[in-house]
């Protein structure tokens, strides 16, 4: 990977794509690594794209924060796919959601690689819905190496410990899901 | 006065607007005057959640006049105030801003530019720099610091308010949607560790004694009846803002010495610019940037002098020349040739830069 990892997310308002940029970036802060987080929105408080940009960098501050290429773009609608192909170069990976439908021809032709993970049914049926985003979270890790995994599930327990203390089994929960998220992109890479 | 909110030094990770909050926090300022406008409402929405705990206070009015207002009128009576806005917002402020030029009122005010003309996107523009420098009737007798990045959004929002109260001219910090929103991290301090007093704030207005018998009148004044009077009060106000100029004025250059071509630019896009610079030395190119962080006043000596060596000049800015508007007047008379890269409205990135700059050699 380069000096600064180009990250760029990209969901339906919602999807919670904001939030792992967020637990993401204060992680790589964490350890004291320099981070740079943006949110890109339209004046729609819901039904938008909704793209987070992250940079990390061992060192350096991070210059401008958008950027032309990422090095990793995660799409998990079919708009996002479609919105993010301009992100996309000879050097970017591109993960995608399998759950979604009618998208196969504006895939990114001249992608480094394109991943099509099931993270959607994954949190449908083998966990629940609302950890979807951790298992985004987890394959986001695992594809960029921006944190340890020790540290990703530091962040959770500093963003969700609140709600671990009153339901421990959300923990367990969380970290399955992020466990699965990398072991989703693991075979890929 | 309060207590000491922000104690010895400590690495952050947060959002700009909230990096402008505890700045303001840090600094001692009383009380803000706010109208929500994206995207700088969470500097409100942060400043309610600190306030209370500090002893300081927060007024929100009906639109954005009000806000500018009441900022001046919280400063008339003495208290360290503030306000923040944007865009259509900023249009709005203009009136009470230009109040405060007229009758010297020491008001902060926090611009997060947005894209324009009107409501236009909530998200990131430097479309808002002709307005905040020269905006209103009047001169734009006014102190205008643009930011790139939090640990300078934190440390000219407390500087902010002593420029303000030394100088008594209006006190602008201009940011934008992007170090608005964007996380990154900083220090933030305790701004007497670093030997930074804070000026002292007094009320202008309601002061003990009889006006005329025991003291001068305060005799502020925002009205005149006649040309010559006007003209007389103008010029006064003109001369005292030259004079503090020179002491005011602040810029940033990274490798100008041997520079060949020499980035101009402001606020965030210069971290581009920077980085740009980096990648250009790397391959011999010799890139340099001039960067003024004071926009009102202009630092045109430093320029001329960084320009003057330079073969090629480059401004770079994310609005249609509003920028270029402020330096060239600073360029009169050189000859040095110049290009541009304007894009309204939209973010730059090193990559654009680097590219302009080896198609210009």
């Amino acid at each position: 990977m380069a000096k600064v990892v180009k990250i760029a997310l990209a969901g339906e308002g919602g999807q919670g794509v904001q939030s792992v940029a967020e637990i993401i970036t204060e992680a790589a802060n964490e350890e004291g690594k320099e981070a740079l987080y943006i949110p890109n929105f339209g004046v729609e408080q819901r039904g938008g794209v909704s793209i987070a940009f992250v940079q990390i960098s061992d060192k350096e501050k991070v210059g401008s924060p958008k950027f032309e290429k990422a090095d990793i773009v995660i799409a998990l609608s079919d708009r996002a796919v479609r919105r993010c192909a301009q992100y996309v170069d000879g050097n970017t990976v591109f993960v995608y959601d399998t759950f979604i439908e009618g998208v196969e021809d504006d895939l990114p032709k001249g992608a480094k690689k394109v991943i099509g993970i099931p993270a959607i049914e994954t949190a449908k049926n083998e966990l629940h819905p609302r950890v979807f985003n951790i298992i985004i979270m987890g394959a986001v890790v695992r594809a960029t190496h921006v944190v340890s995994e020790e540290r990703a599930k530091q962040a959770l327990e500093d963003k969700l410990g609140y709600k671990f203390e009153q339901d421990p089994k959300l923990r367990e929960l969380n970290h399955r899901a992020l466990a699965r998220g990398m072991q989703l992109v693991e075979g890929h890479l | 006065m309060a207590d000491k909110p922000i104690q010895g030094e400590k690495r952050m990770f947060m959002t700009g607007n909230e990096v402008c909050a505890y700045a303001a926090l840090a600094a001692g300022a009383d009380i803000m005057y706010g109208y929500p406008i994206t995207p700088q409402n969470e500097i409100m929405h942060y400043w309610t959640r600190l306030a209370p705990k500090h002893n300081r206070t927060f007024l929100q009015t009906e639109d954005e006049i009000s806000a500018g207002f009441t900022t001046c009128g919280g400063v008339l009576s003495g208290k360290r105030a503030f306000t923040a806005t944007a865009g259509p917002g900023n249009t709005l402020m203009q009136e009470p801003m230009s109040m405060a030029e007229m009758m010297r009122i020491p008001a902060v005010f926090i611009i997060q530019q947005r894209g324009g003309p009107s409501t236009a996107t909530v998200i990131y523009s430097q479309q808002e720099v002709t307005m905040t420098c020269y905006g209103a009737n009047g001169e734009g007798l006014r102190i205008v610091y643009s930011t790139a990045d939090h640990q300078e959004l934190y440390d000219y929002t407390i500087k902010s308010f002593n420029t303000a109260w030394k100088y008594r001219f209006p006190t602008f910090v201009l940011g934008d949607g992007y170090q608005a929103k964007m996380r990154e991290s900083l220090t933030i301090y305790d701004p007497e560790l670093r030997g930074i007093q804070m000026v002292d704030t007094y009320p202008l207005v309601g002061l003990p004694g009889k006006a005329g018998a025991d003291r001068d009148p305060a005799h502020l004044r925002n009205t005149y009846n006649t040309e010559e009077e006007l003209y007389e009060v103008v010029k006064e106000l003109v001369g005292a803002y030259e004079k503090f100029a020179p002491e005011i004025v602040e810029h940033k250059t990274v490798e100008c010495d041997d520079a060949e071509v020499v980035i101009l630019c402001h606020g965030i896009v210069s971290r581009a610019a920077v980085e740009a610079i980096r990648e250009l030395r790397a391959e011999g190119v010799k890139a340099g940037m001039f960067r003024p962080i004071t926009l009102r006043p202009f630092p045109t000596e430093p320029l001329r002098a960084v320009v003057q060596k330079a073969k090629k000049l480059l401004i770079v800015e994310s609005a249609e020349g509003q920028f270029a508007r402020l330096v060239l007047p600073s360029l009169y008379g050189l000859t040095t040739p110049l290009e541009t890269i304007y894009k309204p409205g939209q973010g730059i990135t090193s990559d654009e830069i680097v590219k302009k700059i080896k198609a210009m050699a």
